[in-house]
């Protein structure tokens, strides 16, 4: 199968059709935009709203997150938006031509502007036995639920912090799963503390209360201001050996299946590739684009929607989308500065009432110091290359001063994940090392492709013999 | 013990799936890497130096831990929907 160029030109692309793509999408095609959202996924929703597979058929009881996703597969049909779902966005160039593989052949898309509203991934802290299959990501458990409609496993521990613990824990309990233990860095306090800025979101602040509820009433032990040390496998299951990160004991548990994440890292794939520029803002999730008030990044013509530029949360998610959709057809003097006005005033004054809610939620988030000293030498921080700690800092002690450096010093980042698993926790190890503020030691330089492109897609239908041969150099 | 979670969506009709030549029940359309992850196949592949068995780790796309041999060809198996008769490899299949 060839390269496909498709030839229609489109007014805007959306990279990502969670609930901050859609929105973007429907404002732009409302104004007469043609426009195409991409997706790697099957449908709209991202991950928070990930849709279930296709040959699911929903019975009487709903989950409302799923009631969300239709929801926003609706508003796309409503608008006749072209979708290219299952297409996988592996090279963006300026002009902006953006490439695309599905599950046959790869696919080259033209636009005048693009909204990236590509979300996040999960942080996560290593430690030792963290690459242990049964060891996987908090938010993966959240598409395992939600989406899948499965329990990961009949026993489970929760460890790393933030709301995503608990909400794992009441949807494990709920569908008849059993856990363990939850292991949180946070202490109590810090729970107790971060509720009144919680508070000002009372819709989510309910669903917290009843997530935490469901905890105390099933009798889970939590084990607050701890962390995992170090993970083996036994006959049973996986051993955990936790560390209280005050006190100093340690406790060992056994059970199936480990879910751990500390957070949300934004995605840059896209704006690294074209060159934008990029600030460092611990709260906002690390490196991020930079972008104004109205969601404009430095790259003319390019626009984040949604967690891209700075965690905010699912429910500032869409309105994030209307900003950047709006700025974009202003821009494109498709509505007029009145109407600009009108349309942002609203939308700006909703986001910095959110921005109250997220700064604590990042605050539950925050990566201590500890767990980062903790982390044994030998540890694997780079899971593509299986580059440890103790390799990472050797090139340090050589002189690697920069993340690139590092990189081309160790292959750290060079796998097929390109550095999205293991930036953060390089960096803030390098950081910590050298006494650095994290920010001095730069943002891997992106490149594509973003993700590995199968090369049946890309090589094309020929025979050998049409193939122009060259003659070889003269030796 | 069934880990799927059945009050909310019926699934599609039920299919074999090979893995490694074994014959696994799943039903159709469900996720690759969870049929393989709750009938306790969790071991997918080998990392390049260590050969450290590695499994499913974040499930959108992202970390390409999942990795598995459909039809000899590598793909990233959450994102995979279960046909009729596929053919899964795991374990060491880079030798």
């Amino acid at each position: 199968m060839a390269i496909l160029i498709n030839n229609r030109k489109y007014d805007v692309i959306v990279i990502g059709a969670g609930p901050s793509g859609v929105s973007s999408a429907v404002n732009c095609a409302k104004k007469g935009l043609k426009v195409l959202i991409v997706d790697l996924n099957s449908n709209t929703g991202g991950q928070i709203y990930r849709a279930p597979p296709k040959t699911y058929k929903s019975i009487s009881k709903k989950l409302k997150e799923n009631e969300i996703q239709k929801q926003l597969s609706n508003e796309i049909k409503k608008f006749k938006i072209e979708t290219a779902y299952n297409h996988t966005v592996w090279q963006v160039s300026p002009g902006f031509k953006v490439n695309a593989f599905n599950e046959t052949s790869t696919i080259q898309w033209q636009s005048k502007s693009l909204i990236i509203a590509t979300g996040t991934y999960e942080k996560i802290i290593p430690f030792e036995g963290w690459t242990i299959p049964g060891v996987i990501g908090l938010a993966a458990c959240t598409i395992i639920l939600k989406a899948h409609h499965f329990i990961p496993s009949k026993k489970i521990v929760l460890a790393g912090n933030g709301p995503l613990l608990m909400l794992v824990a009441y949807y494990v309990i709920q569908f008849g799963g059993k856990i363990d233990a939850i292991v949180d860095t946070s202490s109590k306090i810090d729970w107790i503390k971060s509720s009144f800025s919680l508070m000002t979101n009372p819709k989510n602040f309910r669903d917290g209360i009843k997530w935490v509820f469901k905890i105390f009433l099933n009798r889970i032990p939590v084990y607050s201001n701890s962390t995992i040390e170090k993970a083996f496998e036994v006959d049973e299951g996986i051993k955990l050996k936790i560390r209280n990160l005050k006190t100093g004991k340690a406790k060992n548990i056994i059970s199936e299946t480990i879910a751990i994440g500390h957070g949300l890292i934004p995605s840059t794939d896209i704006t690294r590739l074209l060159r934008a520029e990029h600030i460092y803002d611990e709260q906002k999730g690390g490196w991020i684009a930079k972008v104004d008030r109205f969601l404009r990044s430095s790259v003319r013509g390019v626009y984040l929607a949604g967690d891209g530029a700075g965690i905010s949360g699912a429910l500032a998610a869409s309105d994030k989308g209307l900003l950047a959709s709006s700025t974009l057809l202003y821009d494109e003097k498709i509505i007029s500065q009145k109407e600009f006005d009108q349309n942002t005033y609203k939308i700006l004054k909703k986001l910095d009432k959110y921005e109250v809610f997220s700064k604590a939620i990042s605050k539950l988030n925050s990566t201590p110091k500890k767990i980062i000293e903790n982390i044994d030498n030998g540890t694997v921080i780079c899971r593509c290359e299986d580059i440890t700690k103790s390799e990472i800092l050797r090139a340090v002690d050589q002189g690697a001063r920069d993340i690139n450096q590092i990189k081309s010093w160790t292959r750290l980042g060079m796998g097929p994940c390109q550095g999205r698993t293991c930036q953060y926790a390089a960096s803030k190890i390098v950081a910590e090392y050298l006494n650095y503020e994290i920010d001095n030691l730069g943002y891997l330089t992106g490149r594509s492709p973003i993700r590995p492109v199968p090369l049946d897609r890309v090589l094309g239908d020929f025979d050998y013999e049409k193939i122009t041969k060259v003659e070889a150099a003269p030796l | 013990m069934d880990l799927r979670v059945s009050n909310y969506f019926d699934r599609s009709k039920k299919v074999i799936i090979s893995v490694n030549n074994k014959k696994i029940e799943a039903y159709e359309g469900e996720c690759l890497a969870l049929v393989l992850f709750v009938n306790n196949i969790k071991k997918l592949r080998l990392s390049p130096k260590k050969k450290q068995s590695r499994g499913i780790f974040c499930l959108m796309g992202s970390c390409q831990e999942c990795v598995v041999l459909i039809d000899d060809k590598k793909v990233i198996s959450c994102n995979i929907f279960i046909k009729d008769g596929m053919k899964i490899k795991v374990g060491d299949f880079d030798k």
